[in-house]
């Protein structure tokens, strides 16, 4: 559903900046949209039960313009932008993955590792089904490593 | 795989066997699938399409597994109590939480999920961006109240509605001029 969005929220603004440069206007900047949380995991199709709100959990370098529409589009869509979504913390491993390019707007997407430590030390509670779940499967090496690194207390889940 | 993570791949398993006898039950199926049909959550579970009101006390037993059910609760109790067969008869903790949302107040924390989060959902459930209005009381003179009624009639609007606009147009008028 976000690569949609992402798609007609660069077509908005390439038709904005279009606009923009006949009339001699300052165009709309190129920005990204990282998509984290939830939503990331649904997004690149997890193998976990995921059960979301109708927050989206986004992190913007965009023009304000580009996140006013993206609120916009997501409302027409009932979601929404959570607004602590900026304050997600990541770790510095996190790798992001292109979803959408488009000419003003690229959608990046967090990997899967990098979002369950995430969750698994700012909301343990909240996220114990998804990281016994997740553990269960078999953590990847590289999850493990983080979550050494970054003190997870994985014992705390079980 | 380590020996540490093999070993913490097996207890894990055992929670989730736990978890999904959870996700099994009636209580906890009923629930997905009432807020799923409602369009406040969405799955990548199989759900059963739910219209029957619900019992808070499944609600609060299906959120030990599903935290996001806690998320919602008191939000729901507060802009759509007539989703639930039982809303008089409310633990403490969360009669604590829906007595401060009824006052649009940031509520305390409520079963590991923080107040502001609890907070954040009274616009998005029911009316969105309706808020819950708060009780506010004033001495007038007779003529003020002639007026409000003068002003409610001629308007076909309620006295409160009165006193809304009036505000906004003077606060109009004092910063906008």
């Amino acid at each position: 559903m976000m690569r949609e969005m992402a798609e007609r929220l660069d077509a908005w603004a390439v038709a904005r900046n279009l606009e923009a440069r006949a009339d001699g206007l300052l165009t709309l900047a190129p920005g990204t949209l990282h998509l984290l949380g939830q939503t990331a995991l649904f997004e690149i199709r997890a193998p976990l039960t995921l059960t979301v709100t109708h927050d989206v959990d986004l992190r913007s370098d965009c023009a304000h313009a580009i996140e006013t529409e993206l609120q916009r589009l997501l409302k027409a869509a009932g979601k929404e932008l959570d607004p602590l979504g900026r304050e997600i913390w990541m770790p510095k491993e996190t790798r992001y993955s292109v979803l959408f390019a488009g000419e003003v707007v690229t959608l990046k997407v967090a990997d899967l590792d990098a979002i369950l430590i995430s969750k698994a030390l700012k909301a343990p509670h909240k996220n114990r089904a998804l990281v016994v779940e997740y553990l269960a499967q078999g953590a990847s090496p590289r999850f493990m490593r983080m979550a050494s690194k970054y003190r997870v207390d994985l014992e705390g889940f079980l | 795989m380590t020996a540490m993570a093999r070993d913490l791949q097996l207890r894990a398993k055992k929670g989730l066997a736990q978890l999904e006898r959870r996700r099994r039950d009636p209580r906890h199926r009923r629930v997905l699938g009432r807020l799923v049909a409602l369009g406040l959550l969405t799955t990548n579970q199989e759900v059963q399409d739910e219209r029957a009101r619900l019992v808070v006390s499944d609600v609060l037993w299906a959120g030990d597994s599903e935290p996001r059910f806690l998320e919602l609760l008191p939000a729901l109790l507060v802009k759509r109590p007539s989703l639930f067969v039982d809303v008089k008869a409310l633990p403490a903790d969360l009669e604590a939480v829906v007595r401060a949302l009824r006052r649009n107040q940031v509520p305390p924390d409520f079963r590991g999920v923080p107040g502001a989060k609890l907070q954040q959902w009274l616009r998005s459930v029911g009316r969105r961006g309706k808020l819950p209005s708060r009780l506010k009381a004033f001495r007038f003179q007779d003529d003020d109240l002639a007026l409000l009624t003068r002003l409610r009639d001629e308007l076909g609007i309620t006295e409160t509605a009165v006193l809304r606009r009036g505000l906004r147009a003077l606060a109009s008028a004092t910063w906008l001029r």
